[in-house]
């Protein structure tokens, strides 16, 4: 009686949404209601086999998380031939960088099948930040240790081909 | 394989056109629309309510049914309650209409009289003073009840703009959605941008000023109550709705408030006391609640504040008064994004400078 009560009151398709963020570990150790609070900011679009989703040099806006389908991200190189830079699937997100600074994006996004995205926008993100301070911390926090780790990874491949770090700190 | 390329956005005359055709068409039929941007500020405002609840699961259309039914029940409780106050102060009116208008013929008797006697070519100022306005003002009171009909068709908006904000606040998500669908997928991100600016910097401000019409509203009544003017509670209504229009809740209550306090108790000190409490009203406003409010809301410099409201009402009358802040509001955020994507996408915005980035990760 209770579950067909609860079955005629709770919206199942926001739920599985919900349940969907929880398995991405930038939205780690939020509650339900935390996470239901961030899906309301979340814009969802499906993109088809071929579209555009941003390219490189478009001033970047959001956060995208791939829900589902296939997210290919290339970058131009010399001579305008794409390098393939990732294959993003189910629970990728990419363009982070969009929440911390407006910049350029740096490389192309492209649907390479039927693909659900969620989006974030930066004005959302704040929004999170005033009002629900415990969930925006979380996200930056997460956002930080990515950035350190993607750093670290830079620094150990530039070792790794050889490159000399400029380790030249102000004076 | 050929990579994907940037096409460097051009103006284009034929869409600058068609938006211009767009808007002067949305001017002609403004009239139709009132009821409509009407429904929408009042979904926006019942909005937060139905996220809240959405948050936890619930299934929308539940919500927005059982809000309905809440604030039904809210508004027949204050009717309740509103209505026998209401009536007695109607009654009240009613039994005292003679004396007033005694009073007011009595009192512009003496200030005429003093003016004759003490002002320098009193006869003739006085003289004029009739001429330009008690004879205007005495040819336009027979018109008054149809005035006051010409009012009727309003209050066919307190059935229709719930009625329309029902179906907005059902399908606005579908709206929203089936708008992104649509949107060209390379200009999603821009598009959606400058709606969350737009709804960030609004959505604050619309709801910050209902708070604001609501504090007025019960703070002019517990005021006027204190001070034993009758009409405590029109006065307080009339003072809290005009706060939509900001900066004239306070200024009416004074007005009518202090009218009443006058006429009521034959003393200067009366009306005096209520412009006091009005004036205490809005340094409250002003020290307690509009710093919480405008934390989050888009700031407007007093003088656009100010040639906004002049120029909503000369385009829009009343309606352009009361949606001239959020119109300027909408045009500010438009501008800023439109100041932003032109500076990032010729590379003018300075770029982020930290100290310390020339030292290795470590």
């Amino acid at each position: 009686m209770l579950d067909k009560l609860r079955a005629f009151f709770i919206d199942k398709q926001f739920v599985s949404k919900r349940d969907f963020l929880k398995s991405l570990s930038i939205f780690k150790g939020l509650s339900n209601r935390e996470l239901g609070y961030l899906l309301q900011m979340f814009h969802s679009r499906t993109y088809h086999e071929g579209e555009t989703l941003f390219l490189e040099g478009d001033i970047g806006r959001a956060l995208f998380i791939v829900e589902s389908g296939r997210i290919e991200l290339t970058k131009n190189g010399p001579g305008g031939t794409a390098q393939k830079l990732a294959d993003l699937g189910p629970g990728s997100f990419f363009g982070e960088m969009a929440l911390l600074e407006h910049l350029p994006r740096s490389a192309n996004a492209v649907a390479r099948e039927r693909s659900v995205l969620l989006l974030l926008y930066r004005s959302k993100l704040e929004d999170i930040l005033h009002h629900h301070p415990r969930v925006g911390v979380a996200i930056m926090t997460h956002l930080a240790r990515l950035l350190s780790a993607r750093l670290r990874k830079a620094s150990e491949n530039m070792v790794t081909f050889g490159a000399e770090p400029r380790a030249q700190a102000p004076a | 394989m050929e990579g994907p390329r940037r096409k460097t956005p051009q103006f284009s005359w034929p869409a600058f056109f068609t938006a211009v055709a767009v808007l002067y068409f949305l001017y002609k039929i403004h009239v139709v629309l009132i009821p409509f941007v009407l429904s929408f500020a009042l979904a926006y405002l019942m909005n937060p309510v139905i996220h809240h609840f959405e948050a936890h699961g619930f299934r929308r259309e539940h919500v927005v049914l059982g809000l309905y039914c809440v604030i039904a029940a809210g508004i027949a409780a204050a009717a309740n309650f509103m209505l026998p106050a209401m009536m007695n102060e109607l009654d009240l009116l009613q039994g005292r209409a003679g004396i007033y208008y005694a009073a007011i013929q009595q009192t512009f008797s003496t200030l005429q009289d003093e003016a004759v006697r003490r002002l320098p070519f009193g006869q003739h100022i006085v003289e004029r003073m009739s001429l330009k306005m008690y004879n205007p003002l005495m040819e336009q009171l027979p018109k008054l009840p149809s005035y006051i009909l010409g009012l009727f068709p309003l209050l066919s908006l307190i059935f229709l703009v719930p009625f329309i904000a029902f179906f907005v606040l059902m399908d606005s998500e579908n709206f929203l959605q089936d708008a992104v669908q649509i949107c060209p997928s390379r200009h999603v991100e821009q598009v959606l941008h400058i709606f969350s600016e737009i709804d960030t910097s609004l959505g604050n401000y619309v709801r910050g000023i209902l708070i604001v019409a609501a504090a007025i509203g019960v703070a002019s009544y517990i005021g006027l109550m204190a001070l034993g003017v009758d009409y405590a509670l029109a006065v307080a209504t009339l003072s809290g709705v005009s706060s939509f229009i900001p900066y004239l809740g306070a200024v009416m209550g004074a007005v009518v408030g202090g009218g009443v306090a006058f006429f009521q108790f034959h003393t200067f000190w009366a009306p005096l006391k209520v412009v006091i409490l009005f004036f205490g009203i809005r340094l409250a406003d002003e020290a307690l609640l509009q710093p919480l409010i405008s934390r989050h809301s888009m700031h407007l410099h007093p003088l656009l504040f100010l040639l906004a409201l002049m120029v909503g009402g000369k385009i829009f009358g009343f309606v352009g008064l009361l949606f001239a802040v959020p119109a300027a509001c909408i045009l500010k955020a438009l501008i800023g994004v439109a100041w932003d994507y032109y500076s990032t996408q010729i590379q003018t915005a300075p770029r982020m400078t930290l100290d310390g980035t020339e030292i290795p990760y470590v």
